[in-house]
């Protein structure tokens, strides 16, 4: 599991801040059971909601968007979002995998 | 992160080496890792477990820690061998799945811009280009030419090297005849059965781009297999 040389997720994040957008990449960290993305999948999410790249097949995409947005109001530089199929908000996520992960939220500044 | 940082991962990536993202989740301190650079107060003290999973080329969060290493290695190197209809499809294919491709034709005419573009096309006969570069186990193999006088001198080297996936376009009749060639020039059976001939998985199909399909599928494959072991 290891990061590919020819994603350009990271790149993108960079002309986004040049177009004077603020910009939040959130990083898979941690899987467990049957998540369907690796650790170190990306996916990058500015001040409006609009993303690019995943983090999951889109079960939890909504809610790592609204977290990122929060992040960018709140002030706060990271965060670090579990996505568990015992928790109470499980269904609304939407891990329907039955996996669980790790998200870490940063603020590119 | 540091735009900065992410600047430097950028840079980074052009140069093909091994490197590693550390960032403390406690924290959000980010930096970047190559064996024998020194690390910051950060992470100094999970320097051993560090080096581990860089040697491994383990992405992940260390154990029992707030340590996150993301590892970028060079990807797999997919030499092509005939730059034929086939190959158009087999390098979009390629280009998704994060292989880094090259493909040797020593026809120019063959080896056209509007076809390949932003593709690395070298236009010598194998042999004079596997002298130029550095090939390990850890480069793949396809060879579409169906001119013995191209394909083979690549298969040889392959075989050579250990390739880990050496797959070869052609009938199972032209097969047999090119096991039987290698076999005279001294190759054994193990590696001679090394070389997936006919290329590709069965899909039943017969245009280039369920061929590249078949190619491609085969080698991904391989490559998962390969880099489980």
């Amino acid at each position: 599991m290891t990061q590919p040389f020819i994603d350009t997720i990271l790149e993108e994040a960079i002309s986004w801040i040049e177009s004077n957008k603020q910009v939040v990449l959130a990083t898979v960290v941690q899987t467990w059971g049957s998540s369907p993305f690796q650790i170190g999948s990306k996916m990058i999410i500015d001040e409006k909601g609009n993303f690019l790249g995943s983090v999951s097949g889109g079960c939890v995409e909504t809610s790592v968007i609204t977290e990122c947005v929060e992040l960018i109001k709140s002030k706060n530089s990271f965060k670090k979002i579990d996505f568990k199929v015992s928790d109470e908000n499980a269904w609304n996520v939407g891990l329907a995998c039955g996996g669980e992960m790790t998200v870490f939220i940063e603020q590119i500044n | 992160m540091k735009i900065e940082i992410l600047k430097e991962i950028i840079k980074k990536k052009l140069s093909d080496e091994q490197f590693a993202v550390l960032t403390n989740l406690s924290n959000g301190s980010s930096e970047i890792y190559k064996i024998g650079i020194p690390l910051s107060n950060n992470f100094i003290n999970y320097k051993n477990d560090i080096e581990n999973y860089y040697n491994l080329k383990k992405s992940g969060v260390i154990n029992n820690t707030e340590i996150l290493i993301q590892n970028y290695i060079k990807p797999i190197e997919v030499i092509i061998i005939g730059a034929v209809h086939i190959t158009q499809y087999l390098i979009k294919f390629l280009k998704d799945l994060n292989f880094d491709v090259t493909v040797v034709d020593p026809r120019e005419y063959f080896t056209t811009k509007q076809k390949f573009q932003n593709i690395k096309i070298i236009n010598k006969w194998p042999e004079e280009f596997f002298k130029n570069i550095q090939t390990n186990s850890n480069t793949a193999l396809i060879t579409l030419s169906h001119d013995p006088k191209i394909d083979e001198p690549a298969l040889k080297h392959a075989l050579k090297k250990k390739f880990f996936y050496i797959g070869a376009l052609g009938s199972k009749k032209t097969h047999k005849n090119r096991c039987k060639r290698l076999k005279d020039e001294g190759f054994n059976d193990k590696e001679i059965d090394s070389i997936h001939g006919p290329i590709g998985i069965k899909l039943g199909g017969k245009s280039a781009p369920e061929i590249a399909l078949s190619i491609v599928a085969q080698l991904v494959s391989e490559t998962n297999k390969y880099k489980n072991l």
